[in-house]
């Protein structure tokens, strides 16, 4: 149960005393996702990316005299469990640093705690605009925003489809998929495209039949979709199940082979935004797929971002002159700049914001293809 | 033993303790209608509109915190009177499920509400909730129940949840105890949600869901409502369950999700069905037990 | 407008056959069992694996996964109503420890076969469309509806026809009264609980089938709105429930239509509420002893 206050006070002084230590230092990474509740599945993901990441960099003694530590905890996709979670990395554990929580709703919750705190938090996979990283100078994102993704992707579709109008439909009670509507709705009316109809859902809905009616007999050129996985996969059957074929782009929460898996057919030509072009031939992202696949994972957006978040800490503690503290690593970010990573050449935006290119992928043959 | 590893425990688990004082408080607040016979479900509502409203208070105002507070006590009391009117008349089950759909209807209202921002809710709201007030809260809706049970209005209520048409027979005017139990309630839920939303941080419509009401109603179950200190027992018992189950889960290897959800759902039916007065009744019962075998042994 | 109505056909059948077995436990029992929603999951799952592992066609699958979803409720009774029967406080009692089955019945399943969702292979069913006038239909659709409607005529035949029928009727009436008669009252509970859960199966078999969706909170979306229903239909009353759900289906579907998406639920629960107020005992229901 809970470590007796003893060694408690037996590691606490240790801790105090490592910097001073020459030999091999253990940095602990604290890593927070979603490993129950509604996002559990890229939590799923998330997990094989991080774990795949501390066992390469340990193994490739690349931070010397540093081992890394991976403190693994569940989220629960729950607020609650967020901030519980987080005191203990802080208070308990010691981390050096945080990954996660996988849900924006969750980070903006939890990340003051870590601002507080003084411990820095890498974002792998919080889209939200506002709320993560104006949190405090601890917060650092590596998932782009939709706001940085959409845009684009937006215009690659428009390049290769020409629609005069377009439609929405997104869910109303989730603050991710809400975000991501906004930012659907702002380059839209951006890019000059009138908006012919927007309907709504939520989060526990199974039937679409109706929104999915109502929009159709607007007659969209295209309709724009900000849905977790599973209720993407059904709105998309669904719609082809109608006999609507409209061209669909779905925002992040599309990024999963779980939509092919569950919506089958019907997700063929669906488009979707993503910050990790899966057919890259750059050898960082070869080797990672190759790696996670030898672990019998098929990784998705959400790996590759977890990956890619475990080795921007590692390079942060490597630009810090080797040293695994908690300024040491924040001040490291700064200094991170075009670091090969499976999402591309990485460094961080003033904002703290990752940045890197984006893509966008289609569905073909049941799998993603990058769409030039 | 030193302080900073005192300190560290402390910091550690502070979410823990804050969250079992919310908690007890809410439990109180399903309790308070429970306890003259009613089970109402709309207490997740009236938490809303008490985080809301003080969260609204803070960006826009500069009041004292202490006036938030009031609000959002006060409120929720306000709104449950015209909701209490029609529905208190109902029997049972029909009771609990016209409060669940207005509770509903409440977060729907706040899914969609703009100027709220909708299901995004309202972030970064300042942290000016300390762990003193959280429990100040709960003592002073302690000492209120307290003084009601022993008082005629106490009598009156145990009266109505035994054995309603009785009671109104004896001139008890049930309507009008259920109604102010009913605000009672809904100030303790209002009150309850501006201290969390002030903790957290964040107001957003997902945490006032039917499934947060259920949780509250089972604090206030296993905990034990034949005393009006139960509820805080069970809430207690039931916030930091998780924490321990982690260590569990942790050395067991069963992934923690599912197994915390197990035990929840297997405490409250084990209490359900062998210990139906909850866990504060459990010292009484051990001592009752202990007596029958000692006095047996000296026959 | 025929595609919507479509849509509300077929979204209330659900919602009926979801509904019918609720009502008819509340009927007999006074109790609202909310242990329905997670056999109404469970037992998708059931069909999941039945179709998927062991590769049963759906037609031999169905009618499995209905047998199960009848046996778990009985199950669900021993547990957790029987043992409560005549307790002064059975009815929140039932509620609550019907509850705690559910949550451990969801616990089970997630650790079994994880939160996410699953859907029945691809071509477990037809996935052929027809089209009606403007509207258009899949054949699994038709076959659901046409399913529903069965299930609801042959339940009235169960009730009205036969001795168990007359069995259940006389307890619902009065269990102390039944007893007098020589009615074994647990063994019909116990019979009404299975009736009720192999409606709920059915009903959560063919909800998978219709939204490619089974998952461990599937109960959830339909437990609320269920409720609505049968308070709507009466309870108690079978073709209350049907017609409740039907109705609560179309109303769903020409608010998104008409109104707003973003009002969808706000209006079952505001029926619902409507309901208990004005006229609680709803449109089929009787008038006995609905108000305090």
């Amino acid at each position: 149960m809970i470590p007796s206050v003893r060694s408690l006070a037996a590691t606490a002084v240790a801790l105090l005393a490592l910097p001073s230590l020459a030999v091999a230092e253990n940095v602990k990474i604290g890593a927070a996702f979603s490993l129950t509740g509604n996002a559990a599945a890229y939590g799923a993901q998330q997990k094989a990316g991080v774990q795949l990441a501390v066992d390469e960099i340990n193994k490739s003694g690349k931070l010397k005299g540093i081992t890394l530590e991976l403190v693994l905890e569940d989220d629960a996709t729950s607020k609650e469990q967020g901030i519980a979670v987080f005191q203990r990395f802080i208070n308990r554990d010691k981390v050096s640093a945080i990954i996660g929580p996988t849900l924006s709703t969750t980070a903006t919750a939890a990340d003051p705690i870590a601002q507080q705190g003084k411990t820095p938090v890498v974002a792998v996979s919080n889209t939200a605009p506002k709320g993560i990283t104006d949190i405090g100078d601890y917060i650092w994102r590596v998932s782009l925003t939709e706001g940085q993704v959409i845009p684009s992707a937006l215009k690659v579709a428009q390049a290769k489809i020409g629609f005069k109008n377009a439609a929405i439909l997104y869910g109303n009670d989730d603050a991710f998929t809400k975000g991501g509507f906004d930012v659907m709705k702002a380059s839209l009316e951006a890019a000059g495209i009138p908006i012919v109809d927007i309907q709504t859902f939520a989060t526990k809905d199974r039937d679409f039949n109706a929104q999915l009616t109502a929009l159709k007999a607007k007659n969209p050129d295209f309709l724009m979709v900000s849905a977790l996985v599973e209720q993407a996969a059904a709105i998309v059957s669904q719609a082809r199940q109608l006999g609507w074929n409209v061209p669909i782009m779905g925002g992040n929460g599309f990024n999963s082979p779980k939509l092919m898996a569950n919506a089958g057919p019907a997700a063929e030509g669906v488009m979707v935004g993503t910050a990790w072009n899966k057919a890259s031939t750059d050898p960082v992202n070869v080797a990672f797929i190759a790696a996670q696949k030898a672990r019998g994972n098929d990784p998705d957006q959400f790996c590759a971002q977890a990956y890619t978040g475990m080795i921007v800490i590692a390079d942060a503690i490597a630009q810090a002159g080797m040293k695994g503290g908690r300024d040491d690593i924040k001040a490291g970010f700064a200094k991170v700049k075009d670091l090969p990573t499976p999402l591309g050449k990485f460094s961080f935006l003033p904002s703290r914001d990752g940045s890197h290119p984006a893509a966008v992928q289609v569905v073909k043959n049941g799998k993603f293809e990058i769409l030039q | 033993m030193t302080s900073s590893a005192l300190q560290d425990l402390w910091l550690t688990y502070q979410s823990t303790v804050a969250f079992i004082g919310l908690n007890g408080l809410l439990a109180l607040s399903v309790y308070t209608t429970l306890s003259c016979g009613q089970l109402s479900l709309a207490q997740a509502a009236f938490m809303a509109i008490g985080a809301y409203a003080s969260a609204i208070l803070t960006f826009h105002s500069g009041l004292p915190f202490v006036v938030n507070l009031a609000v959002a006590t006060l409120l929720p009391a306000l709104v449950s009177v015209p909701l209490g009117l029609p529905v208190l008349r109902l029997k049972g089950v029909f009771l609990a499920i016209a409060t669940i759909g207005f509770g509903e209807v409440v977060r729907i209202f706040f899914v969609n509400l703009d100027y709220t921002n909708g299901a995004l809710g309202l972030t970064a709201v300042p942290q000016r909730t300390s762990l003193w007030m959280i429990y100040a809260a709960l003592g002073a809706a302690l000492f209120v129940l307290w003084r009601i049970r022993g008082s005629r209005a106490g009598y009156a209520l145990e009266a109505i949840r035994e054995d309603e048409p009785a009671a109104r027979t004896m001139g008890i005017d049930a309507a009008r105890y259920k109604l102010a139990m009913l605000a009672l309630g809904a100030a303790f839920a209002g009150l309850a949600g501006a201290l969390e939303a002030h903790y957290t941080y964040m107001v957003s419509p997902s945490t006032y869901s039917f499934t947060r009401v259920v949780d509250m109603l089972v604090y206030a179950v296993v905990g034990g409502t034949s005393v009006f200190y139960g509820p805080v027992v069970g809430a207690a018992f039931l916030t930091a369950l998780p924490e321990v189950l982690r260590e569990i889960s942790a050395r067991v290897g069963l992934a923690p999700g599912p197994l915390r959800l197990f035990v929840n759902g297997a405490v409250l039916l084990v209490v359900i069905l062998f210990l139906p007065e909850g866990i504060s009744s459990l010292p009484r019962r051990i001592r009752d037990r202990l007596r029958a075998r000692r006095e047996a042994h000296a026959a | 407008m025929g595609q919507q109505i479509v849509n509300g056909l077929f979204l209330g059948s659900i919602y009926a056959l979801f509904a019918l077995g609720y009502t008819l436990v509340f009927g007999v029992l006074d109790i609202l069992n909310l242990a329905h929603q997670a056999v109404f999951m469970v037992c998708a799952y059931a069909a999941l694996v039945l179709v998927g592992h062991l590769h049963l066609p759906m037609l031999a699958a169905l009618p499995v996964a209905v047998l199960a979803g009848g046996l778990l409720g009985m199950a669900v009774d021993r547990i957790a109503f029987r043992p409560l029967r005549g307790r002064s406080d059975s009815n929140i009692a039932g509620l609550i420890s019907s509850i705690a089955l559910a949550t451990i019945l969801e616990a089970a399943v997630v650790q079994v076969f994880g939160p996410d969702v699953e859907r029945f292979p691809f071509g477990t069913v037809p996935t052929r469309s027809l089209k009606i006038g403007g509207a258009v239909v899949s054949e699994l659709q038709l076959v659901i509806i046409a399913i529903a409607i069965a299930m609801l005529l042959g339940l009235t035949w169960l009730l009205r026809r036969t001795r168990l029928g007359r069995r259940i009727r006389a307890v619902a009436e009065s269990p102390k009264a039944a007893r007098v008669l020589g009615v074994d009252v647990d063994r019909i509970i116990s019979a009404s609980f299975f009736v009720s859960s192999a409606l709920g199966a059915a009903a959560g078999v063919l909800f998978g089938l219709a939204f490619n969706n089974v998952s461990p909170d599937m109960g959830r979306s339909v437990e609320l709105k269920g409720l609505a229903v049968i308070v709507l239909g009466g309870m108690g009353s079978m073709p209350g429930a049907a017609l409740a759900g039907v109705a609560l289906g179309l109303l769903e579907v020409f608010t998104v239509a008409w109104v707003g998406s973003s009002y969808r639920d706000a209006v079952a629960f505001g029926v619902l509420f409507l309901v208990l107020v004005l006229r609680p005992r709803g449109l089929l229901g009787s008038a006995a002893l609905r108000e305090a």
